[in-house]
Order: structure tokens, then C-alpha cells, then sequence
């Protein structure tokens, strides 16, 4: 078991690669919890239900036509569900990769005077997370 | 980004202030008036993921006449200047580079730069530059 830097992390949404403009990203996976506790206990009894997902990609600004805002307003705009693939530990075959349908609920452009202009995202997940391992 | 690359660039932008003599790099020697374009003071790798981006702190300094006259002020106050075709952070941030995608000149430290045992009025600009980390 080895520590892994965020540095090679690989970012992608709608098969646009953005890793090149992004500097941070997260995904938060949960699971809905119910109630069950009957009279006569001492503690809460918890039964689980569905799973949701929320992601989070931040970065850099970057006019090209491949960068960030140009993919992520249009993706916003649309309001269509589409593929995210995050690679934590980068590419290559066998490490993991997260791969779920999302849809972009949030884009902001940070434009701060002393600093590059930023950006950020956020993400809905909708349906399961497929965790399979990067192919050879 | 290529660091002499950059430090080209930068001095070659420096070379259109009409008079300022320009080495983009540290010379052991200089006549004022004259631009130094040093070793970045910082950096930082992997400003995004998969080596998308790198960025750099480069010092340029400016070195005048001796202290004590007056005209140095007054050169320097126009190096110095937000605005004008002597000012080092207009002049730098209108430029057109190839090495790097940004730049940005902050407010310089005022200093005495040491020629052949006279000292000479200086300021130190510190000047960023963002690029490419791996093309």
C-alpha cells in the first residue's frame, strides 16, 4: 500500500478531457438512512436505501475551445445527463476509475483581481457509480 | 515552459523601453540605465492535473543612476509608472509571448544595487508568469 499524489488525477466530462485545466475535484457518495426505531430501545435503528452522488471539479481558466468554459456552459445550457470518468490515481491499466452519468448543475467563474480566473462546477450524479478498474 | 526561454521573451519585451539596456539573465556588471532579468524566486509545478500548467516568479531588476541624484528618482518613478512607455508593467503586460500564457507585474521593492563599489538606485519587480507545464 503507497500514498498517491492528486497531481495525475485524470478528469473528463462528456469524453471532453479537462484534467489539464482542473486543480481539484472530489465526488461524495452517500446513502439514504431511514428511521426504524421501535419503542423500547435504547439507541436510533437505522435501515439504509438508495445511493446518491455529488461531484465537485474546480481549475483554471482557459479560452480554447476544449477548455472549461466553453464545455461546461454548454453542458449546463443543455441540461442533459452525460458521462463523468475521474481516474484518482491517473491512467493506466488496472487503476481505478469512477465512470457515472451526471448532470451540470452549477458553473461559476471566479475572477479575483491579484489571481488567474477560476472556475468550478457541480455535479448531480444520477444512477450508479460504476467503479470498474481502467481496462488494459 | 522552458526557463530561458521565458527569461528571453521577457527581456526581449524589456529591450522596446527606448534607452534601458537589457540582460536576460544575471551579468556580473551593468551600466544604468539597465534591466536584469533574474532566476525565478519561486514556482510551482502542477498548478492542474496531468501537467497541465506550471507557473513561475521571475525578479527583473531595474537599476538607475546613483542614489543621491535626483534624476535617478525621476527615471525610476517612470519605470515604476502604472502607465507610459517607460513603465515595466505596462510594457511586460501587453507583450505577446509564446513561452507562457500569462503575465502579471506586481508592485517592486525598492533597493540599492552594488556596481564596481558605487551603489546605484534599483527596484525589483516580481513578475509571474502561468503556462503550459508539458507542451
Amino acid at each position: 500500500m503507497t500514498f498517491k499524489h492528486s497531481k495525475d488525477t485524470y478528469v473528463s466530462i462528456d469524453d471532453v478531457d479537462i484534467s489539464a485545466f482542473t486543480d481539484s475535484s472530489e465526488i461524495g457518495r452517500k446513502i439514504d438512512t431511514s428511521d426504524v426505531t421501535t419503542y423500547g430501545k435504547a439507541s436510533h435503528v437505522y435501515s439504509t436505501g438508495l445511493m446518491d452522488g455529488t461531484g465537485k471539479i474546480s481549475g483554471t481558466y482557459d479560452d480554447s475551445e476544449a477548455g472549461p468554459r466553453a464545455t461546461l456552459t454548454e453542458l449546463l445550457a443543455a441540461g442533459e445527463a452525460v458521462t463523468f470518468i475521474r481516474r484518482p490515481e491517473g491512467t493506466g491499466a488496472g487503476l481505478p476509475q469512477d465512470s457515472v452519468s451526471v448532470f451540470v448543475t452549477s458553473y461559476t467563474e471566479t475572477n479575483a483581481v491579484a489571481d488567474m480566473i477560476k472556475w468550478s462546477v457541480d455535479l448531480q450524479f444520477s444512477g450508479d457509480v460504476d467503479t470498474t478498474a481502467q481496462a488494459g | 515552459m522552458n526557463l530561458a526561454n521565458v527569461m528571453d521573451e521577457i527581456a526581449g519585451r524589456l529591450s522596446t523601453i527606448e534607452g534601458l539596456r537589457v540582460f536576460a539573465w544575471p551579468v556580473g556588471t551593468l551600466t544604468p540605465p539597465g534591466a536584469v532579468v533574474g532566476y525565478p524566486a519561486d514556482g510551482q509545478y502542477d498548478e492542474t492535473y496531468g501537467r497541465g500548467a506550471d507557473s513561475m516568479t521571475i525578479p527583473v531588476v531595474i537599476v538607475v543612476g546613483r542614489v543621491s541624484e535626483r534624476a535617478s528618482r525621476d527615471l525610476l518613478a517612470a519605470y515604476v509608472d502604472g502607465s507610459g512607455a517607460r513603465s515595466i508593467k505596462t510594457v511586460l503586460e501587453t507583450g505577446t509571448y509564446t513561452t507562457f500564457d500569462t503575465i502579471r507585474v506586481q508592485w517592486p521593492d525598492f533597493d540599492v544595487y552594488t556596481v564596481a563599489g558605487t551603489d546605484y538606485l534599483s527596484v525589483v519587480f516580481d513578475v509571474s508568469v502561468f503556462g503550459k507545464g508539458s507542451s
